[in-house]
């Protein structure tokens, strides 16, 4: 069930498979992230994988010295990419392998295309999807929404994705869906339809409880997506942006050339690793220790040197010295970035306020909170507007919503009236009319109790009170709670043991807060393994463009939406 | 300070009393034996059930801290260590194997042999026409007959077939001509006709490579790599120069040298012509990366066994020779020449050459070398020294006592224990101390200090005894006889067997002698175990208190009591161990010789005299002697320190507290990034300059108790040492540094060059030093 640990099995084992030589891999646009996500360079430059090319690239060069290894999605273009390749062949052998099902026309169109015979191996490998973290994968898709139906292009791409995660770790799942959005009933027939039709590929060792794929819609919780988050994946990607697990650091003022752009990468960053999920504070305290950490390491003084030992004991740390440098220098640069972020947008105040309103029920207070931080003239327009969304989201029925005032608020801030408009575009997207679920005020009983004691226990910690619909919704899902009513199965057959493997798959995108919490109930659910997968992992601004390409209804196009605030520097 | 996430099984599910396996129900006394019965006796069954007893673990664990009233406490232990409700990080999920994956080969070349047949055959037929035509001799000929003989080859399509060129379109009339190919036949125009060099066509027909060295050269690989129509002005070109002013020309020319062809059979000819190349031409790079693959071969083989005989020589172990060893680190270095060596030129290829190689060419050749230089990096730096010939002695000499002194430590503890046993037994006389009584006799003459030493009497007498050692005289006798005669792979597996036996021999005594001892020692490591559990558990929460809080202010006052507990709670400790070695001492006199407490070193003070040097050789050997609470505090007591800093540093702070840390490190981080373009070493003046360095203040704030710190020694060792510094020493030292300041100038790091070079100076010129002193 790790899906980073899947794509790295189907990397190495195309590398291995093509024996000893130098090696050059051709990939498309969508492969490259795929496979750049799981190794580095220098991962792959040990298996003798010199040259990483771009199968539409003009610029190549004939080398039939190398070895051709191509990991490609099985699209016309690639095709027809290929069979031009084929026919004046530019290295010595070719090992072909796509990412998804090919069809057999279009194999056969390729066989005739080798008139050379340099296809030595031609292969589907299912690695059709970014794994991100080894529980949570994406398929970098936005904007999958026209109103409340799939772009078609992409549901076909999504099915895809799916199934290729499916395949990725064998599982045939039985499959449950959100029964208010048509649009997880879509997917969840698409992806039925496909297990039907690759009826043999999908015979897998039967387990004993058969897995599950839960397909859920993301307007069921719009809030989860705008709120500020504390761990530490999470903020970067809040803050500066985590693409492909990049940070682009460009902006950061006075920062040094070699740290542009960075790569977080559990798999070989241990302090990473490490501190993933934790929270800001602790990253703190972990950093500094880190910190001190090398600078025991390092050299010191630099004549220093005076006696052997000193020489010795340089010589003998010299390695670990230099293996630190580039993690401290990388880590102390992004978590200043993000301490200077949050002072200087008050996040912790803004933070507060939001916490309060997704998870009180006091709107007299959260109202005053809200009218306050408005007020403030260091909040951006960013927070300002999700401030208000949030409230829009939570009091949207309330009798004596101040909605309006608020808006008139964000006028007199200065707010742009496209980001204003925002704000009515959000309940459209995630209101009360389109929610299965109730997000916000428990109905039943229990849930009810639960919350009391919640409230007598006090909160622990103001900034991460909130837990996504989805903890819920899966702890229900574990202990056999969950309302078929709400969740119905695709197919007559349903689950009656307690699901052990489960692939949750969200419309519309997941985040890295959810991730968080599957991350949690993996390590605290003896026996169930959880992979959280979304059509992209989103951040606060690459929510609201979705919503906005959503509601805008088939217009899409905006290529810039909010983007970072301008005052960021 | 509750978890944010509480863990869901608390309070739902009551806590058991004892602690019970869960397969077989057999209560064990401590959590730690529940694990380790666990681990002995069920660990092959399912997994789920792991995960079942680790809960367990973990919530008898807690009971036990409720009833400590240390509750709250598990939280700091999910951020520093990974602990289990019963879930599984997802980061230690099980290894998958490959997924699914489907072929496509079969298919493929099924389709691709029907195709590939046609195709064979087309080309063939081609070959043979080709050959058919060059067979006869054309410049002295008349055009009509090599038109009738090349009309013969291949049957030509009627003129009044094709009114149009069939490649551009073009209307033939009297101006524009209609052209037959040579090969197949077809009609073409003139601008869409090409021609097949008498060159490359017996190149292509007699497959030798004559034609190829010939000068009018068939066209060569760049420009067949282009489309088939930019061949056509160069071969034109080469052509006769009455072809060259013929283009205007409607009579028909003269075909010498060349042979007209369509489009079509030059493509495929030109195919056929590249893979004849390649065939045989292996290019420069691909040689030299076939030569340099063999040196990383070599060096993965010859690496590993060259760190093995390091290893066991740096511990003063005697199974390998100096020398040998000395050897293979010669050869492995040698092949990190040859590996550089030869990267380089593969980077170089070339370059100087015009017109430049493709840049993709240049950047595959750049990244190989890039590959060779992590090998090296990555290889070389974890090649380490070996002792000089003095210093390997010294190891040899401190091995031999150490292992002197485990011996009569087992010996001890078997003496406690037959006593203890006989003790038990008084009551029935005890048939089995016939055999202990023996040994008990000869123990007083064993235990003297010099009666150890290989040589002794004693030593061969008791040798006999056990066939063990009996195996291992034996094998040691083989093995010289093997070096004599030069034998090296035969002394590998004789060393091979040494060391088995060795290992093998120590366990036996070992095994025994802990048997005995284990009662005694389980309580007792118990005891401290837990304590210090508790008390690191105390002092990690204290930390994580400190940085968790967000709004929180933490007094100083508070801080500095609970530091003097901990103080406290170290001495107590340290009395501890007092105890321990006192009763170990105790345990030592019990037998009537008391002349064995003299050569049983007190376990940390004044180490013995010989020990003094590999502590300087190696700092962190240093570590591992010294007792484990002593590792921990010291770091503690700095931990307490900075943290208290930070705390009272927060404490002014009124909003974020974690704000002001963290512009400090920043500020730190900035300044690196403005250093270093300097050409100075980064973070290097932070650690001068910064008064706030916790460190400093760390080693500083060290309690006195750490008189026994390891480190003083150290340094005393270090100064007596540095004047006896051996040139062979200073010589690795050299290596060592050049390895580096190639690797930091493969980096692009100057800063870090600089720095190296100038220790690099400082050596040489200490080995000058030392020469001319020995002169």
């Amino acid at each position: 069930m790790n899906v980073t640990l899947a794509v790295k099995q189907y990397v190495s084992k195309m590398i291995e498979s093509s024996g000893p030589g130098m090696k050059v891999l051709l990939m498309d646009k969508e492969t490259t992230s795929i496979v750049s996500v799981v190794y580095t360079q220098s991962e792959i430059l040990q298996k003798e994988v010199y040259l990483f090319e771009r199968i539409d690239s003009q610029n190549r060069d004939s080398m039939k010295h190398l070895k051709a290894i191509c990991f490609l999605r099985p699209t016309k273009e690639n095709v027809e990419h290929l069979i031009q390749e084929l026919r004046r062949p530019k290295y010595s052998v070719y090992f072909i392998y796509f990412s998804n099902v090919i069809s057999k026309s279009e194999v056969k169109a390729l066989a005739e295309a080798d008139e050379q015979e340099v296809v030595a191996e031609m292969q589907e490998f299912y690695g059709d999807f970014i794994a991100v973290n080894p529980h949570v994968f994406s398929l970098n898709l936005t904007g999958v929404a026209r109103g409340r139906s799939w772009e078609p292009s992409l549901l076909t791409r999504t099915t895809q994705g799916l199934t290729s995660v499916l395949l990725a770790l064998k599982k045939c799942p039985m499959i449950r869906y959100q029964l208010s959005s048509d649009m997880a009933k879509r997917l969840a027939e698409s992806v039925k339809q496909i297990i039907t039709k690759e009826y043999e590929l999908f015979d897998f060792r039967k387990t004993e409880v058969p897995p599950l794929l839960l397909i859920l819609d993301r307007s069921d919780d719009a809030i989860t997506p705008l709120l500020n988050q504390w761990t530490y994946q999470a903020m970067v990607h809040e803050l500066l942006g985590l693409n492909n697990n990049r940070i682009d650091l460009s902006r950061v003022p006075g920062i040094s050339k070699d740290l542009r752009e960075v790569v977080l990468s559990a798999e070989n960053d241990e302090f990473y690793a490490n501190n993933l999920y934790l929270n800001f504070g602790e990253i703190g305290t972990n950093i500094k220790n880190l910190m001190e950490d090398f600078q025991k390491k390092k050299p010191k003084g630099q004549q220093k040197l005076e006696s052997i030992t000193d020489m010795k004991a340089f010589v003998e740390n010299y390695p670990q010295f230099k293996k630190m440098s580039g993690t401290v220098s990388k880590h102390v640069t992004v978590v200043g970035e993000l301490s200077r972020l949050v002072s200087d947008r008050c996040l912790m105040e803004v933070s507060e306020v939001e916490q309060e309103l997704a998870c009180q029920n006091d709107h007299s207070n959260a109202q005053q909170m809200l009218r306050r931080l408005l007020q403030h003239p260091r909040v951006v327009d960013l927070d300002a507007v999700r401030l208000v969304m949030l409230y829009a989201l939570r009091y949207e029925k309330h009798s004596n919503s101040i909605l309006p005032s608020l808006m008139d608020d964000l006028q007199r801030k200065g707010v742009p009236e496209r980001h204003r408009k925002m704000v009515q575009s959000m309940v459209e997207y995630g209101g009360k009319r389109v929610r299965g679920t109730d997000l916000i005020t428990p109905t039943d009983a229990v849930a009810i109790t639960k919350q009391f004691f919640k409230g007598l226990k006090g909160v622990e910690n103001v900034y991460t009170q909130h837990q996504p619909l989805l903890h819920d919704t899966l702890d229900q899902l574990i202990k056999g709670r969950l309302k078929d009513s709400q969740f119905p199965y695709l197919g007559p057959s349903s689950l009656r043991d307690r699901p052990q493997d489960i692939i949750v798959f969200v419309i519309g995108g997941a985040t890295y807060e959810e991730a968080l919490t599957v991350y949690n109930l993996n390590r605290t659910m003896p026996g169930v393994r959880i992979v959280l997968g979304g059509t992209t992992i989103h951040n606060t601004t690459s929510f609201m463009e979705e919503v906005r390409s959503t509601t805008s209804g088939g217009q899409g196009g905006h290529s810039q939406g909010m983007g970072r605030p301008p005052n960021r520097r | 300070m509750a978890s944010s996430y509480p863990p869901p099984l608390e309070g739902s599910v009551e806590v058991k009393e004892g602690f019970l396996c869960p397969l077989c129900l057999k209560d064990l006394q401590s959590f730690y034996q529940l694990q380790d019965h666990y681990e002995e006796e069920h660990s092959g069954e399912e997994r789920h059930v792991r995960g079942q007893i680790k809960s367990l673990v973990q919530k008898a664990k807690k009971a036990k801290d409720k009833l400590l009233k240390r509750d709250g406490e598990e939280r700091n232990e999910t951020s520093y260590e990974s602990f289990y409700y019963g879930g599984v990080d997802p980061y230690m999920w099980e290894p998958q194997e490959l997924g699914a994956t489907r072929s496509h080969v079969d298919f493929f070349k099924k389709h691709r042999a029907e195709r590939i047949d046609h195709y064979v055959v087309e080309v063939n037929k081609r070959i043979i026409r080709l050959e058919k035509l060059t067979s006869f001799d054309r410049t002295n000929m008349d055009a009509g007959k090599i038109r009738a003989l090349e009309k013969s080859v291949v049957s030509w399509v009627n003129d009044s077939d094709v009114p149009f060129c069939p490649d551009c379109g073009g209307k033939f009339n009297i101006r524009n001509r209609r052209h037959h190919c040579r090969l197949c036949g077809s009609i073409m125009c003139r601008k869409c006709m090409e021609f097949v060099t008498l060159p490359l066509a017996y190149k292509l027909t007699s497959g030798t490579r004559e034609a190829l060295s010939a000068p009018a050269g068939s066209p060569g690989q760049k420009e067949s790599s282009g489309s088939g129509v930019a061949v056509v002005p160069s071969l034109s070109r080469r052509g006769s120069i009455s072809s060259l002013s013929s283009v205007s020309s409607v009579l028909e020319e003269r075909d010498d040298d060349r042979i007209r062809c369509c489009h079509h059979c030059m493509d495929t000819l030109l195919k056929r012509q590249e893979k004849l190349e390649e065939k045989d031409h292996v290019p420069d790079i691909v040689k030299l990366y076939e030569k340099l693959r063999l040196c990383m071969d070599k060096v993965n083989e010859k690496a590993p066994e060259y760190i093995r005989m390091a290893e066991s020589l740096n511990a003063g172990e005697t199974i390998y020779n100096l020398d040998t060893a000395g050897g293979l680190r010669m050869e492995v270095q040698k092949y990190y020449e040859l590996i550089d060596a030869l990267s380089k030129r593969i980077m170089t290829l070339g370059v100087k050459e015009e017109p430049q190689p493709h840049p993709k060419t240049l950047q595959l050749q750049r990244m190989v070398r890039y590959s060779a230089t992590l090998f090296v990096q990555e290889k070389l730096l974890g090649l380490m020294s070996l002792p000089t010939k003095d210093k390997y002695e010294e190891l040899k000499e401190k091995r031999r006592e150490e292992q002197e002194r485990r011996l009569q430590q087992e010996r001890q503890a078997a003496l406690e224990n037959q006593k203890r046993r006989s003790e038990l037994d008084r009551t029935r006389p005890a048939p089995n101390t016939n055999g202990e009584a023996p040994a008990s006799a000869r123990s007083p003459r064993m235990t003297k200090a010099v009666g150890w030493l290989p040589s002794s009497d004693a030593l061969h007498t008791r040798q006999l005894d056990d066939p063990l050692l009996q195996q291992i005289d034996n094998i040691q006798s083989f093995l010289r006889q093997a070096r004599a005669a030069g034998r090296a792979d035969e002394a590998t597996v004789l060393e091979e067997n040494l060391r088995q036996l060795q290992d093998e021999y120590d366990l036996q005594q070992t095994s025994r002698a802990i048997e005995l001892s284990k009662k005694l020692a389980e309580e007792e490591s118990l005891q401290q175990e837990q304590l210090e559990r508790l008390e690191w558990k105390e002092r990690a929460h204290g930390v994580w208190r400190d940085t968790e809080g967000y709004g929180e202010e933490q007094t100083t006052a508070e801080e500095e009591v609970r530091k003097k507990e901990k103080e406290e709670e170290e001495e107590e400790k340290e009395e501890d161990e007092e105890d321990k070695r006192y009763t170990l001492a105790r345990l030592s006199t019990s037998p009537p010789r008391a002349t064995t407490i003299k050569s049983f070193p007190p376990l940390g003070e004044s180490p013995p005299t010989t020990s003094e040097q590999p502590p300087s050789l190696n700092p962190f050997d240093e570590e591992d002697s010294t007792p484990v609470e002593e590792d921990d505090s010291n770091p503690f007591a700095e931990d307490i320190q900075r943290e208290q800093k930070a705390a009272t540093a927060n404490g002014k702070k009124e909003y974020n507290p974690f704000e002001e840390e963290e512009e400090g490190v920043v500020d730190e981080g900035a300044e690196t990034t403005r250093e270093s373009p300097a050409g100075r070493n980064p973070f290097e003046e932070d650690a001068d300059g910064d008064a706030r360095n916790p460190f400093n203040e760390g080693t500083a704030g060290t309690p006195p108790g750490a008189s026994k710190n390891p480190f003083d020694d150290d340094e005393d060792d270090a100064s007596v040492a540095c004047e006896i510094i051996e040139e062979e020493l200073l010589r690795q030292q050299i290596d060592n540094i050049r390895a580096y300041i190639f690797d930091a100038k493969q980096n692009g790091r100057a800063d870090e060059v600089e720095l190296l070079s100038e220790n690099l100076r400082e050596l040489q010129r200490t080995l000058q030093e030392q020469k001319r002193k020995a002169r």
